[in-house]
């Protein structure tokens, strides 16, 4: 497999647990990303980077990813990672990174962190955006590719859904209109596998608020746009298990792997990927029936095997991380088959679905108290002494591909072999230093008029940087005011 | 630290190609750690779910 730069966006939600507690979910998100830029962990942002995000309201990391307020979220975006153990590394980094800021301002025992991507009872909906650069010359504008890519993402989440109880058909455009919770066809839906699939209206389309899409078609490469683009993918769910990250991003940069060989099959195409999606995450029965466009009758689990098959045919011993994706991705398909409790720590929404069904089974309780709901929530809290998904890594249960060691050094460490590197450099001399800054993903220009493009994401611009930073007087105050006209 | 080669504790089960079934059938009960599943469980506060008040976001 090629070189590829992974990067993940997360939005998390805020539970405030202490009905006497005086603030609100966004004014403890806003005072958690001020403290994060307080103790040095990043620089804050001194221009306007669109009319909802102005001066101060978020900015670059140590690590050289991102800590900002989205919409009144609270989101991380994980600097580039050249690899799949950095991605999970620099993911679970920013998960801790908000976690200790919190417990450092005191809130935690009225405040829950929550990595999901669903209200239950109002049906709002946040995301964990996937990043995937690739080539340029990646077939996007054929249509055929697409629906293949589409199919693919539609039968994945039978083992990177992170699970949810209950379900709702929300409107297309405003997500909170017009949703009762006694809609008829959701009513009978306990439990499904998916946290996005209600929320996910069509197959392809640019916008990433309503009307949502499989594929999003947004074409903001971030780097050169003649070498790269970025594929950027908002249907998946946020993943508490690092080895499920792991595992829906590699198996994804196989798929497109895939379409950049030429190797992929039309028999691949689902009749229709929306309606697959739901249907899939929806079935009680795990049985995932689903109908290609070829008219034949399958299911996701056998789609997802045909798929898997021809990976290993054309990718195996590209490198390592290729034949760890390939490795896994059969044990899962393998052990899906025997019941939760075979992949549990692997796949969240199974792992979610032993623990509610042993609670309920233990309290005598049904799908609809609502006590059962907030279990759900709590599997997603990044608190490690009261979430339930770490009572997994407590026991042993929870599989992983990073440490505890590495995650504490990636909070301050950009990642090596990737742009992210140079830009970690910068943020740290800008700790130091009184200039006026301008910095974005692609580039940064300090107190001077040329700006310092960075253009390609595999390059780590270090030794460029610092070379560039020795002109800079780190105790001359610049004038912002005319720097940022 | 090398971040491309953290310490890692990888597990792996045995798998075995029963492929043809479509999908989990129901959870097994037994599993060792349960006990301790249950208890942080139970220190769940019943209403939680009512207080989350998240805005859609994207």
């Amino acid at each position: 497999m090629r070189k590829r730069i992974y990067g993940i966006e997360t939005e998390y939600g805020m539970l405030i647990k202490n009905t006497d507690f005086k603030m609100s979910p966004v004014d403890v998100a806003a005072r958690i990303k001020n403290h994060i830029f307080s103790r040095d962990l990043g620089v804050l942002d001194l221009h306007y980077r669109a009319n909802d995000e102005p001066p101060g309201n978020g900015g670059f990391l140590k690590n050289g990813g991102r800590i900002y307020l989205d919409m009144g979220h609270l989101e991380y975006a994980s600097p580039e990672c050249s690899n799949l153990v950095d991605l999970i590394t620099f993911d679970r980094a920013g998960d801790m990174l908000i976690q200790d800021a919190l417990q450092a301002l005191g809130y935690d025992q009225d405040v829950a962190i929550i990595k999901n991507n669903v209200d239950l009872e109002t049906n709002a909906t946040f995301g964990c955006h996937e990043n995937y650069l690739v080539s340029r010359s990646f077939p996007f504008e054929n249509r055929e590719k697409l629906k293949i890519l589409a199919s693919f993402l539609s039968t994945r989440q039978i083992f990177c859904g992170a699970g949810r109880i209950g379900a709702c058909n929300p409107h297309p455009f405003r997500d909170w209109d017009g949703y009762t919770q006694d809609d008829e066809e959701t009513a009978g839906v306990n439990f499904q596998i998916s946290q996005r699939a209600d929320h996910i209206p069509n197959e392809t389309y640019r916008w990433v608020q309503y009307n949502r899409a499989i594929v999003n078609t947004r074409d903001e490469p971030l780097s050169d746009p003649s070498k790269y683009r970025r594929i950027h993918l908002l249907v998946g769910d946020s993943n508490m298990s690092e080895y499920s990250t792991a595992l829906k991003m590699g198996t994804t940069a196989l798929m497109m792997e895939m379409i950049e060989m030429g190797v992929d099959k039309n028999e691949w195409i689902l009749d229709n990927t929306v309606d697959s999606m739901r249907s899939i995450s929806r079935d009680p029965e795990f049985k995932w029936e689903i109908l290609l466009a070829n008219g034949r009758p399958t299911t996701a689990m056998e789609l997802q095997w045909d798929i898997l098959t021809t990976a290993k045919k054309h990718l195996t011993d590209f490198n390592q991380e290729t034949n760890w994706i390939l490795d896994v991705w059969e044990s899962v398909l393998t052990d899906l088959a025997k019941g939760p409790e075979a992949v549990l720590g692997r796949v969240d929404w199974a792992s979610k679905l032993w623990m509610i069904t042993e609670f309920m089974k233990a309290e005598n309780l049904d799908w609809k108290d609502p006590w059962i709901k907030s279990q759900d929530l709590e599997f997603h809290n990044l608190n490690k002494e009261d979430g339930l998904f770490w009572g997994l890594e407590e026991t042993g249960d929870a599989f992983r591909k990073t440490s505890d060691e590495a995650v504490n050094h990636a909070k301050t460490h950009p990642p090596r072999g990737t742009r992210a590197d140079g830009r970690g450099e910068l943020v740290k001399s800008l700790m130091n230093s009184q200039a006026a800054y301008l910095i974005d993903w692609i580039g940064f220009r300090l107190n001077k008029d040329e700006p310092f493009l960075m253009l390609d994401p595999f390059v780590s611009y270090k030794a460029e940087i610092k070379e560039y930073l020795k002109g800079m007087n780190p105790e001359e105050r610049a004038d912002e005011e005319h720097f940022l006209r | 630290m090398e971040m491309n080669d953290p310490v890692r504790r990888e597990e792996k089960k045995d798998s075995s190609p029963d492929r043809k079934e479509a999908g989990p059938s129901g959870p097994d009960t037994s599993r060792p750690g349960k006990d301790s599943i249950l208890k942080r469980m139970k220190k769940v506060d019943p209403k939680q779910s009512e207080k989350y008040k998240q805005r859609t976001g994207q």
